[in-house]
C-alpha cells in the first residue's frame, strides 16, 4: 500500500493541484497512519510558522531602522503646508465621512484576524514619521 | 515570474533586511552570526545588483543569501552537515499524541530553533525558506538551485524530522 509521503506536506503548502488533492483525502479518509500523520505535520509546519518575526538589532542596517523622511526645507514652509494638507484632509472627510465613522475592534478583527493569522509577514503597518531638518543659514 | 527590481541597495536592505535577519537566526540560531551573514549577504547585493538581469528579484536574492550562508558554514566548519538519512520514515502510530497535545508541547519557540539546528542542513533551508521566509516552492526551487520534487522531498522530510526530534 502506498502511503501519501510528501504529498502531506506539499498539500498543507498549498502546492497540489486538485486531482492530487482528491487523490490525498481518497487515501486518507481510510488510512489511520497518513491521517495521524496529516495532523502531525500540521502541528509541526504550525510550529515553525509561529515562531516569533525577530527585529533586526539596532544599528545592524541603519536604511531599516527607521522610515523617515528629511525634508530639507525650512519650518515656515513645513508649517503653512501641513496646515494645508490638513485643512484639505478636513474638508474631504466632512464631505464624504458618514456620521458614524466608528470601526469596532471586533470588525477590526474580521477584516484583518484572518490573513494576518495566515500571513506572518502581514503586521500592522509602519508609520512613516517625516521630520524637520533646521539646516544652517 | 517578473517583479518589480528594487533599483538600489539601500532599499533592497530596507524592504528584505528583516526578513534575511529572520532567515539567518533561524539558521544558524544566534543573534551574531546571523548579524554577519546579513551583512555579508548586503555586501554581495550590493556587488551583485550592477550585473543584476531582470528576472526572478526573489529567487536571485535568496539565492545569494542561502549561498553566503552554506559558504560560512562550510568556512567555519564549526557544524558540520550531516549526511542526509535515507530513511526517516520511523513514524510509529501508537505513540502518536493527538494534533492538540502535540502542538502544546511543540509551540516553545526555543524547542522548535533547537530542532531547526539539529536538521540537515539542505532539509533546514527548505523548511526556513518555506515557513519562515514564505517561499513558494517553485521560488525555493529556483533559490537552491534543485527540482522542484526534491524541494518537497527536503520540506517532508524535514518536518518529519523536527517532529521526531520535537517528542
Amino acid at each position: 500500500m502506498n502511503h501519501a509521503g510528501e504529498l502531506i506536506s506539499a498539500y498543507l503548502d498549498g502546492e497540489l493541484a486538485r486531482s492530487e488533492v482528491e487523490g490525498l483525502f481518497g487515501h486518507v479518509g481510510s488510512c489511520g497512519k497518513c491521517s495521524a500523520e496529516l495532523e502531525a505535520l500540521q502541528s509541526v509546519r504550525s510550529a515553525v510558522r509561529s515562531l516569533p518575526q525577530l527585529e533586526l538589532p539596532p544599528g545592524l542596517i541603519p536604511e531599516a531602522d527607521a522610515e523617515v523622511i528629511p525634508l530639507r526645507r525650512n519650518r515656515g514652509f513645513l508649517v503653512g503646508a501641513a496646515a494645508a494638507v490638513v485643512a484639505v484632509v478636513i474638508a474631504v472627510a466632512a464631505i464624504f465621512t458618514p456620521s458614524a465613522a466608528t470601526i469596532s475592534v471586533e470588525e477590526l478583527n474580521s477584516r484583518y484576524g484572518a490573513r494576518a493569522s495566515l500571513d506572518p509577514a502581514f503586521g500592522p503597518a509602519k508609520v512613516v514619521v517625516p521630520y524637520v531638518v533646521d539646516l544652517p543659514e | 515570474m517578473t517583479e518589480s527590481v528594487p533599483l538600489t541597495w539601500e532599499e533592497v536592505a530596507r524592504v528584505y533586511g528583516r526578513k534575511i535577519y529572520n532567515f539567518a537566526y533561524r539558521l544558524t540560531g544566534n543573534s551574531d552570526d546571523a548579524s554577519d551573514l546579513v551583512q555579508e549577504v548586503l555586501l554581495r547585493v550590493r556587488k551583485g545588483l550592477a550585473s543584476y538581469q531582470p528576472g526572478s528579484f526573489e529567487g536571485w536574492l535568496w539565492r545569494i543569501t542561502r549561498n553566503a550562508f552554506l559558504d560560512d558554514v562550510r568556512r567555519r566548519n564549526r557544524r558540520p552537515t550531516a549526511p542526509l538519512p535515507d530513511e526517516v520514515d520511523r513514524w510509529d502510530l501508537a505513540s502518536a499524541p493527538s494534533a492538540d497535545t502535540e502542538y502544546a508541547r511543540i509551540s516553545i519557540g526555543d524547542d522548535v530553533q533547537k530542532a531547526l539546528l539539529e536538521l540537515p542542513v539542505e532539509f533546514r533551508e527548505a523548511v526556513v525558506l518555506c515557513d519562515v521566509v514564505g517561499l513558494s516552492y517553485e521560488e525555493i526551487a529556483q533559490a537552491v538551485a534543485v527540482p522542484v520534487g526534491t524541494v518537497r522531498s527536503r520540506i517532508h522530510r524535514g518536518r518529519k524530522l523536527l517532529r521526531e526530534l520535537l517528542t
